[in-house]
């Protein structure tokens, strides 16, 4: 029961068909209440596609997505109070302002007078356009400023559910973390999230479940910590050009070790020994240690290991 | 009230993006005002079949009937097929309406005209307008002012001229020439000038060759004055007699060509005299011109039908941006956000038509209206006839709006209704420029319904009823247009996904 409770958005083998093409095969995703879910994939995954249909802006092949036990459909017009939608690319109107944006878009979720008006005034405040900026032509905006309206536009009517669809493209660092902090703390007030890009740093410092989404399927769906543990962690060194004699105890003690190209330098990547393990074996083996660093498993790695192919090609 | 919302957005976006705001209002107004000022006085108007003459007639004195000459000669021409007389007010408007190329020619009858005829005589006595090749003008104190750029035309003003005088001289000289028959004195004359041979058998009473006609009907009268006068008024009647006898066909005393040639007036009594009336417009904006009641009709119908093109272009515009996804994620149904897009149309086209009527009254001088009309008469002209315009230019929006994908097949849809109709409705080049069955095909067009019906309300100088028989009959096709395209765009929507479904 509990574990019911929990999950907001439960997706059942949804699969879509752009004619002969499978934009999208057999996806089942259960997400939970107030996470913020990332959704990460290449160009071309399928990312758009799912979070529509997620959105209720079209309808699947096959399958069904079930938003608190409410089947998610394009003509359910009582859903679409509780979605948020921030689309790919830039959608309001150049040629009103900000606030006017904001104002439009409540009105016609129903909202008005004060209610409305001090709502607008909390987004453009988690959004960071100050009053200025609120009442410019919105076409005169940057594009991290354009991207932050975008995002203000699907927070006025307090969805339950954000979806966000690559919201950072195209922005500066500061933009960036403009909408982090926004998706912070709108999280923090409750709303679940998901997340899609295919910045895997995105993914990785913005959300606590990660599905890994090629070629229109889930190739992976986890926590940061167990995808990443998917991986290891390699220690590359080199050693001093007088301990290079002793490189023979070093493979006896460390099988899995590779010598690399370069004379005097190896790498390891192994489960059974620890970093501190290796260390220690040196300093034992009195070996000059002249360079060490650790390469950290991220999701670029699971990707890789996954695919045989990078996230970004 | 969601609909409203929407329409309420895009009537904000339309006015602030002032390109469109000027195609929409400034555009039209200035066609209609270039095209007004630089087209000519006939433009739109029927190309007659009729030759115009224009008269100034400023005789004063009197003819045959008490009735001046001028007015026979007027008459004259008006009853001749194919020709319709002006009258010109007066002589500084004549000079001016020739030299500024409007009139060809205008004849005028000068004051004396009357007097001049009455003095036309076969006598040496009298006046002798002829010549070789026709009548002396000076002669009759009539003048013609020409404009020297259109020699053609004043040739056939001059000849029609020509004829007429003739018709009006001939059989007043005629007939006074063959009353002078019965005339003693002319028989007198007569007797002195014919002289008769004498047979041989009657020399011995009269001794000589040849006795003048006078002395013989004095022998006659046996040197009785009274008898022999009554003998001379004999002869005389028995020549008209004998004259009259001989040109059975003619009544030599008649005086006028009708009566002169015994013909029957079988030419239908069209009425073809009118006086001048300007047609041009006064001052630098030629206010209260003719051409207005055409040009404004037409562009206010043409530019009212281009908002298919702009209010397609707003929509296609929102689908490709990505707001129309929006739109449709907001718990607002489908056909509200169209209703949406529909009222601004509505409305747009309705507060065009009256920005250019109205403007057309104040600043051109426009006519609308009859003086006729009752409060629901003009209800039907300004209210009914544009709302039933205007749904159906919204109908045809949405309609090409929600097919076209893209600008560019915005662009080869909507030229169909904008342009070509406009060019078939007759919106372009008015009817009366085109052939005949131009305007069968024009009625396969909201534009040539809607034309036709707007012409109505702004009549020509010649209309002094209005047909609303026919606006009725406009507004209810346009009205059924617009609901055969709604149903269009009803039925194609259960077909149409939109976005990236
Ligand atoms: N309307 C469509 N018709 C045909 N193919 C489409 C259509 N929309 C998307 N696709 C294809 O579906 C795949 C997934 O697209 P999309 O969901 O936009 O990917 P992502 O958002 O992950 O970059 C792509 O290969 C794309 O080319
Ligand atoms: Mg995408």
């Amino acid at each position: 029961m509990t574990q019911t409770h929990s999950v907001i958005l439960k997706i059942e083998n949804i699969t879509k068909l752009h004619g002969q093409f499978k934009a999208l095969n057999t996806i089942s995703l259960e997400i939970n209440r107030a996470e913020i879910f990332g959704l990460l994939g290449p160009n071309g995954a399928g990312k758009s596609t799912l979070l529509s249909i997620l959105a209720g802006a079209s309808k699947p092949s096959s399958g069904f997505a079930w938003l608190d036990g409410m089947e998610i459909q394009p003509n359910n017009l009582k859903l679409r109070a509780r979605i948020g939608l921030v689309p790919q690319d830039f959608a309001f109107y150049e040629d009103l302002t900000a606030k006017e944006n904001l104002l439009f878009f409540g009105q016609l979720f129903g909202m008005q007078g004060q209610v409305l008006t001090n709502k607008v005034n909390e987004i453009l405040e988690i959004i960071g356009l100050d009053d200025e900026k609120a009442h410019q032509y919105s076409k005169y905006f940057s594009g991290g400023m354009k991207r932050r309206l975008n995002l203000g536009i699907a927070l006025v009517h307090s969805p339950d559910i954000l979806m966000l669809d690559e919201p950072t493209v195209g922005v500066d660092p500061q933009s960036r973390n403009r909408i982090f902090e926004a998706i912070k703390i709108i999280n923090a007030m409750g709303t679940t999230v998901i997340y899609t890009t295919h910045y895997m740093e995105e993914a990785e410092s913005l959300c606590n479940r990660i599905a890994i989404l090629n070629h229109g399927e889930i190739i992976a769906c986890d926590t940061l910590q167990n995808l990443l543990s998917l991986t290891q962690t390699t220690i590359n060194f080199s050693i001093h050009e007088n301990d290079q004699t002793k490189s023979g105890i070093l493979q006896n003690k460390l099988p899995e070790l590779k010598s690399e190209p370069l004379q005097g330098s190896y790498s390891l990547t192994s489960h059974k020994n620890s970093t501190p393990d290796i260390i220690n074996l040196l300093v034992n083996e009195k070996i000059q240690i002249i360079n060490l660093h650790l390469d950290s498993p991220n999701l670029e790695k699971v990707f890789l290991s996954l695919t045989g192919r990078h996230l970004r090609d | 009230m969601q609909s409203f919302i929407i329409a309420k957005k895009e009537l904000t976006l339309l006015i602030r993006d002032k390109l469109t705001a000027t195609v929409l209002f400034v555009l039209p107004f200035a066609m209609i005002l270039i095209l007004g000022l630089l087209l000519g006085e006939g433009f739109g108007q029927k190309t007659d079949d009729l030759m115009r003459i224009s008269v100034l007639n400023l005789d004063k004195g009197f003819g045959l009937n008490n009735k001046p000459w001028a007015q026979h000669a007027i008459e004259d021409m008006v009853s001749t097929p194919n020709i319709k007389v002006e009258i010109i007010q007066n002589k500084e408007l004549a000079e001016q309406l020739v030299k500024t190329g409007k009139r060809a020619a205008v004849i005028i009858f000068n004051p004396d005209f009357s007097d001049r005829v009455n003095e036309c005589s076969f006598l040496s006595t009298g006046v002798n307008p002829f010549h070789r090749d026709g009548i002396y003008l000076e002669k009759l104190q009539v003048s013609i002012v020409k404009d020297n750029k259109q020699p053609a035309t004043s040739a056939i003003i001059e000849s029609v001229c020509q004829i007429a005088l003739l018709r009006i001289v001939m059989p007043w000289m005629i007939g006074k020439a063959f009353e002078k028959l019965g005339d003693p004195e002319f028989i007198e004359l007569l007797g002195k000038e014919v002289s008769l041979p004498i047979p041989p058998s009657l020399r011995l009473l009269i001794p000589k060759d040849k006795i003048p006609l006078g002395e013989l009907l004095e022998l006659a009268s046996g040197k009785d004055v009274v008898l022999a006068k009554n003998y001379r008024e004999k002869v005389g009647a028995g020549i008209q007699t004998a004259l009259t006898g001989q040109f059975k066909n003619y009544n030599l005393t008649g005086k006028s060509w009708a009566s002169l040639t015994r013909s029957v007036n079988n030419s239908e009594t069209v009425n073809t005299l009118t006086t001048f009336k300007n047609e041009d417009g006064t001052g630098i904006l030629k206010r209260g011109a003719i051409r207005y009641q055409i040009l404004v009709p037409s562009f206010t119908v043409m530019f009212t039908f281009s908002l298919i093109l702009i209010s397609g272009w707003i929509f296609v515009a929102e689908k490709r941006q990505g707001t129309f996804n929006r739109l449709l994620s907001t718990p607002v149904s489908t056909p509200n956000i169209l209703l949406g897009k529909f009222l601004p149309t509505i409305i747009i086209s309705l507060f065009q038509i009256f920005f250019l009527l109205g403007l057309g009254k104040v600043l051109l001088g426009l006519k609308i209206g009859l003086p006729s009309w009752t409060l629901s008469d003009w209800m039907i002209a300004l209210i009914i006839l544009p709302l039933a315009t205007s749904f159906c230019v919204a109908s045809f929006s949405l309609l090409i709006g929600l097919l076209s994908k893209n600008e560019t097949q915005l662009a080869l849809f909507s030229s169909v209704p904008v342009c070509l109709f406009a060019l078939i409705g007759g919106c372009i080049f008015p009817w009366e420029m085109m052939p005949d069955n131009a305007k069968t095909l024009a009625f396969l067009t909201p534009q040539g319904w809607a034309l036709e019906a707007f012409r109505e309300i702004m009549p020509s100088s010649f209309d002094t009823t209005t047909d609303f028989q026919l606006i009725w009959k406009s507004t209810l096709v346009l009205t059924s247009m617009g609901f055969i395209l709604i149903s269009i765009t009803w039925i194609t929507l259960g077909r149409i996904r939109f976005g990236n479904s």
